[in-house]
């Protein structure tokens, strides 16, 4: 649906923008441009959505106050940069190896840690909070704390004009490394739906969250159930760190840059349906994108805090939550 | 974060305070254990060392470029202190004693720069201290320094517009980095220009005199964009330049937003021919963290590469890589804390030979006009400024992510500490002996360059 959602945009606006485009005068704020804006909104969405559904398991679904969930990005990352360092992998080979690692030390997490603080949401938050400095100083002691290269899939490299001058030369376009960001973050999110809601462990995870006695009682194994989500939550944070790997950068801080954003996108979207991340971060990514484009960066980024801040004083729940009772 | 659900949590203050304790703790011994582990440590230091206070961040946002600086100031240290690399003619020590580092992590905090500066001087009694690497740190420091009246030795190429007698500046002022790189960016790429930089002070500062230069070239600025520290999201604004059309950007992003920003611009379709990128804090070793496929083309200046081809450099570089590896490289940052390291121990190694005291007067006076033969060529100390002659250079990356020096001056420059574009005719010069009274001085004149 969100992919669509653009090219309809151009197909209403073509004749406008081509119009535009031959008169298009130096600098200033030409349609051209601000499409061309939409369409990097969406690449920022695309890595909003990616980095925000682990968070979306973890907190959304277990209720887990995840401090951590950057540092699960990270190790993500670095675990592209051996697999490719040592064994000369693509990136998109390793991707299931940094959805494997991150999730077994999810589960070794949860099976230390998470397990012993259920219902103590304070303590986890510390306890999470401790293990990101941890795991960051691990990371530090090993690989030190130079950047590291992750190399990009050549075939990914370029870009799809999606809108061209009389010369040939691309007005509007979008780089194929965005949109195959898009495209697995969508893919993943239907992934994640599917399991939850079509299959049987998926309506355990739901049991258990809802009433952890009754699914008990009724031979559901919760401890496994917990560490099994954990366990893919984190997984998903590791693939997003490996995706992400060859367009930003790898270093041991680099998860604390997506941790306010996965959180926004979490808390906006709404914490019970999975469906709320996308919305959290369409809204988020292409609020982002519009506002830096009028004002600049900083400026957008304490615009957007605000907002959200407002959001979730009148609606704690987020945008889309089916009311329950209590 | 919105948790509908706490009020049935069984937090009481107790535990509150047990947990917030042990993570606030936590975090401190993480702050503080972080930097003690120096590859000399236990070696043997003799008797009465000199204690010298060694202030890089380890950890946080700004640890990627501080420890690479840690790193080659412990290079200098360790030639010192054996006697070996460019110290080879002194014999082991500073005239018999050797150098114990006094290692604090500030945690890439600038308020932490401040107290553990006050914590290195008072405490543990250091005779100098080498250190900072962000202006936000110096100027947290800067008060404690000139307070105290103790000496700082400041590695990193900076915006300028500050004189001290506590510090010797031994990076590139802007008349050896900006005034020359924007006259070719000018002459080379065409007169538009898009200036991009982290949001805070140096980068600002930096892009303020850049404009002021191009200006005076006859160019314009079509853009200033300032991106939040630590920011890898540069969609936005390479939409700006595209949008803007410039002729060449010049970047001041710092730290970790460098790779990402040279990825997302050849990723969104921009090559090195089109609109060239002219950097600053762009080195050798950010390159090798984004791929050089991302950089070749683009541009950096600097006073140092590590392909400038002297006999010193060439030592330096095998050094540096025999003590931390061979897939490290050398930048220029690096090459300052490395070079104002031997200017320290040369004022230290007068002061003990002439039979004074290490007090931060005497090696005020003895590093004022100390000269190095440093990897970039001969370097020296003004004695009237306190900054550095350097060389300016302008290196074009190639693509085995070393630089191709385009433009080099034939000697090292005499420092500027104040923008001539800007304030015309300042200057600083302190009095002999320092008295410390303020140095700045209004010449009204136009300032020939100086070379040594």
């Amino acid at each position: 649906m969100l992919a669509f959602d653009p090219s309809s945009v151009f197909l209403s606006t073509y004749l406008l923008a081509q119009e535009e485009a031959e008169a298009v005068a130096e600098g200033g704020f030409d349609i051209v441009t601000l499409l061309n804006q939409a369409l990097n909104g969406v690449g920022i969405v695309g890595i909003l959505l990616l980095t925000g559904l682990g968070l979306a398991i973890t907190f959304g679904v277990m209720r887990i106050i995840n401090l951590a969930h950057g540092e699960f990005i990270m190790l993500g990352a670095y675990v592209t940069f051996v697999f490719q360092d040592a064994f000369g992998m693509d990136l998109l080979m390793t991707i299931p190896f940094a959805f494997l690692v991150t999730a077994i030390i999810g589960a070794v997490v949860e099976l230390t840690i998470i397990r012993r603080l259920y219902g103590n949401p304070l303590e986890t938050l510390l306890a999470t909070w401790g293990l990101s400095i941890v795991l960051q100083g691990v990371v530090k002691l090993i690989f030190t704390a130079q950047l590291k290269y992750v190399k990009a899939p050549p075939y990914l490299s370029g870009n799809l004009p999606l809108l061209s001058d009389d010369a040939g030369g691309a007005l509007i376009s979008i780089s194929y490394y965005r949109m195959f960001i898009i495209a697995v973050a969508l893919a993943l999110l239907g992934l994640t739906m599917y399991l939850f809601y079509k299959t049987s462990w998926g309506r355990q995870i739901r049991a258990v969250t809802q009433n952890r006695d009754m699914a008990k009682c009724l031979g559901v194994n919760t401890k496994l159930v917990d560490m099994g989500t954990f366990a893919y939550g984190c997984g998903l944070a590791g693939v997003a760190g490996a995706v992400i790997s060859a367009l930003k950068t790898v270093a041991p801080p680099m998860g604390q840059d997506y941790l306010v954003d996965a959180w926004m996108v979490v808390v906006t979207g709404g914490v019970d349906k999975l469906i709320g991340v996308l919305a959290g971060s369409l809204l988020i990514g292409e609020a982002n994108a519009v506002i830096a484009f009028i004002l600049n960066d900083p400026t957008a980024r304490v615009i957007v805090l605000a907002a959200v801040i407002v959001l979730i004083r009148y609606r704690p729940e987020g945008l889309f939550t089916i009311q329950k009772r209590s | 974060m919105a948790k509908p659900h706490v009020s049935d949590t069984n937090l009481n203050r107790r535990k509150f305070i047990q947990y917030g304790s042990l993570a606030v703790g936590s975090t401190i011994v993480a702050a503080c254990t972080g930097g003690g582990s120096g590859p000399s440590e236990s070696a043997d230091l003799g008797e009465d060392p000199i204690k010298v206070g060694v202030m890089y961040s380890t950890t946080g946002t700004i640890a990627i470029v501080e420890k690479s600086l840690q790193d080659a100031t412990f290079l200098a240290i360790e030639q010192i202190n054996t006697g070996t690399g460019p110290w080879e003619a002194n014999g082991a020590g500073i005239a018999g004693k050797k150098i114990e580092k006094v290692v604090v992590n500030p945690d890439s905090n600038w308020d932490l720069y401040n107290q553990m500066s006050k914590r290195l001087i008072d405490e543990d009694q250091v005779v100098c201290v080498l250190g900072c690497y962000t202006s936000a740190s110096r100027k947290s420091v800067l008060p404690v320094f000139e307070e105290k009246d103790a000496i700082l030795y400041y590695p990193v190429y900076y915006e300028g517009n500050e004189c001290s007698s506590n510090v010797f500046y031994t990076g590139a002022a802007p008349n050896q980095q900006i005034t020359d790189s924007i006259p070719y960016c000018y002459e080379n790429f065409g007169p538009k220009g898009f200036f991009i930089g982290s949001d805070y002070i140096y980068p600002k500062e930096s892009n303020r005199i850049a404009k002021a230069e191009l200006e005076k070239a006859g160019g314009t600025v079509v853009g200033d964009e300032y991106a939040a520290l630590g920011t890898t999201e540069f969609i936005t604004i390479i939409n700006k330049i595209k949008a803007a059309k410039p002729d060449f950007v010049l970047s001041n992003l710092v730290g970790d937003s460098i790779p990402a920003f040279y990825r997302q611009f050849k990723d969104a379709g921009i090559t090195s021919d089109d609109i060239p990128i002219m950097a600053y804090p762009t080195t050798e070793e950010e390159i090798q963290a984004m791929g050089p496929e991302y950089s070749t083309g683009h541009y950096t200046s600097f006073n140092y590469f590590q392909t400038v081809d002297t006999p010193e450099n060439k030592a330096f570089v095998e050094q540096f890589k025999a003590m931390f590896g061979k897939g490290r490289v050398t930048n220029g940052v690096m090459e300052a804390a490395y070079l104002q390291t031997f200017f320290m121990a040369q004022a230290m190694k007068k002061i003990l030979e002439e039979g004074g005291e290490l007090t931060p007067g005497n090696i005020r006076e003895a590093t004022r006009g100390q000269e190095f033969d440093a990897p970039q060529g001969k370097v020296k100390i003004d004695p009237d400024n306190y900054h550095t002659y350097l060389y300016s250079r302008i290196g074009k990356w190639k693509e085995d992510g070393q630089a191709e020096i385009v433009f080099a001056t034939d000697a090292a420059v005499k420092p500027i500490a104040w923008s001539q574009t800007l304030y015309k005719g300042r200057v600083c010069e302190h009095t002999t002996p320092d008295d410390r009274s303020d140095p700045t001085k209004e010449t009204g004149k136009d300032l020939e360059p100086v070379f040594l």
